[in-house]
């Protein structure tokens, strides 16, 4: 232990390059977690798993209290869109089958829109924040695979980043970068007047996604549009809700335009996810 | 068992720094202040003082071995908290005989611990290029915070570990 008081200059330099050493090594691109990570992520994991249950309920109690004074208006308003909903989801149901019975003719079992659903419990958030991460508990065992996108009920909030055995971590879509693309698109009721373009990044700014949009249409954009994933980049389903549109700006040589999307789903409040694993594999390799 | 205690506290502590922003309202998260939990940090300012001799570095090696855990389980960049940590809380550990060990002075330390981690914390991350807030309004919304949060944390575990770590360094020794 004197090595601690007589050598501090050197213990302090071989400290530093260390830390050099382990930064590059785990921003390194790497596709997979070092068995130590997997192991101390698991373990952690497992703990968080026991604590983080009862504390949900606790949570729960309170919020539920306070949903309780709304509750009477809220059944009003309800009752009167499930009336409203009654017919469509009639209507749903023909276009199901009938989509089905014409895939049948066609021998086209899966499309870019099917995926199998992995739910998941978020178990823990990283308290540093300018890493955006959530921790849940489903891993390698239940078929979780980097990349993969997460949804919650509302829409997209984010893809899973890396994976230990029972669990793995999910980088939220507040937190992606230009490396992280996702190929979106405005879906009109016109074939033609379709956009297609790229949500690029998060801007904390604004509080947005930017989508810049490669596809012009005749029609322009409105606020309030929704964005959907259009499953072209090769990993995400088409059709997941990622946002609505809340600003378009011309970006700064005035050739293209970009949209700032406000995302459908609160990033803040996330208990329960679906990890989406889509049944057509895209190209090996691809980055969405 | 007794040698037990100080690494499961710590354990737990790491576990509780990830569920504790789920436990927050929202509205607080949400908004522009940002609080980071370094509980683990002030835990060990607090063996540091009351646990450790003149002679013993069990919280300078507690400090890395749970840095690296919080580096792997939140952060996914090895080494930034294991050597931030480390580093403090040796700084401390070659302060403690400057003053007498009473709430005040684990205050101070807790906020100068604090404050230096974050700030080193953010500096490493600046220079990887994963924040890019302006520097005044890390100041403002997330160091300032951050101090007051955790300072509040070590009010509320002096009275309960203060006594206790003292007593296991006399039944260790």
């Amino acid at each position: 232990m004197s090595l601690f008081r007589k050598k501090r200059l050197f213990t302090l330099l071989i400290g530093i390059i260390v830390l050099v050493a382990l930064i590059g090594f785990s921003l390194r691109d790497r596709s997979e977690l070092s068995t130590v990570e997997q192991f101390v992520n698991d373990t952690i994991g497992w703990i968080q798993n026991a604590i983080s249950a009862p504390v949900k309920y606790v949570a729960n109690i309170v919020e539920n209290i306070d949903d309780i004074r709304d509750t009477y208006d809220e059944n009003q308003l309800l009752r009167e869109k499930l009336a409203q909903y009654k017919g469509l989801i009639y209507e749903a149901q023909e276009i199901k089958e009938e989509n089905q019975e014409l895939r049948g003719l066609l021998d086209k079992a899966d499309s870019i829109r099917s995926y199998n659903p992995i739910h998941a419990t978020v178990t823990a958030r990283s308290p540093e924040h300018w890493i955006e991460q959530v921790t849940i508990n489903k891993g390698d065992i239940d078929g979780v695979e980097v990349n993969m996108a997460v949804i919650t009920a509302d829409g997209m909030v984010g893809k899973i980043q890396s994976v230990s055995k029972a669990t793995s971590t999910v980088q939220l879509l507040s937190g992606f970068d230009e490396f992280n693309r996702i190929s979106a698109t405005i879906s009109r009721e016109d074939e033609g007047d379709d956009i297609f373009g790229l949500i690029e990044e998060y801007d904390e700014e604004t509080d947005s996604l930017l989508f810049r949009i490669i596809e012009e249409s005749d029609q322009d954009l409105k606020e309030g549009e929704l964005v959907v994933s259009s499953g072209m980049g090769g990993v995400f389903p088409a059709g997941l809700p990622i946002g609505t549109v809340k600003e378009v700006v011309p970006d700064q040589y005035g050739l293209t335009r970009t949209a700032l999307v406000k995302p459908a789903a609160n990033m803040y409040e996330i208990n329960n996810v679906v990890v989406v694993d889509r049944k057509l594999d895209g190209e090996e390799g691809d980055q969405e | 068992m007794r040698r037990l205690f100080l690494p499961l506290i710590l354990l737990l502590l790491v576990v509780l720094e990830g569920v504790a922003l789920d436990i927050l309202p929202s509205n607080l998260i949400d908004g522009d202040l940002m609080i980071t939990p370094h509980w683990v940090l002030m835990f060990l300012v607090l063996v540091a003082i009351f646990y450790d001799s003149e002679e013993t570095y069990h919280s300078i090696l507690y400090a890395m071995v749970f840095g690296l855990l919080i580096d792997i389980a939140y952060t996914g960049i090895l080494g930034v908290y294991m050597f931030t940590y480390g580093g403090v809380i040796y700084i401390i550990h070659g302060l403690r005989n400057m003053l007498h060990s009473n709430i005040y002075t684990i205050l101070l330390f807790g906020i100068m611990g604090v404050a230096a981690a974050d700030f080193i914390i953010n500096i490493i991350f600046y220079v990887i290029g994963i924040m890019d807030a302006l520097w005044m309004d890390y100041l403002m919304y997330r160091l300032i915070p951050s101090i007051l949060a955790n300072s509040l944390f070590v009010l509320l575990f002096y009275p309960l570990f203060a006594k206790r770590l003292a007593k296991w360094r006399e039944q260790l020794s």
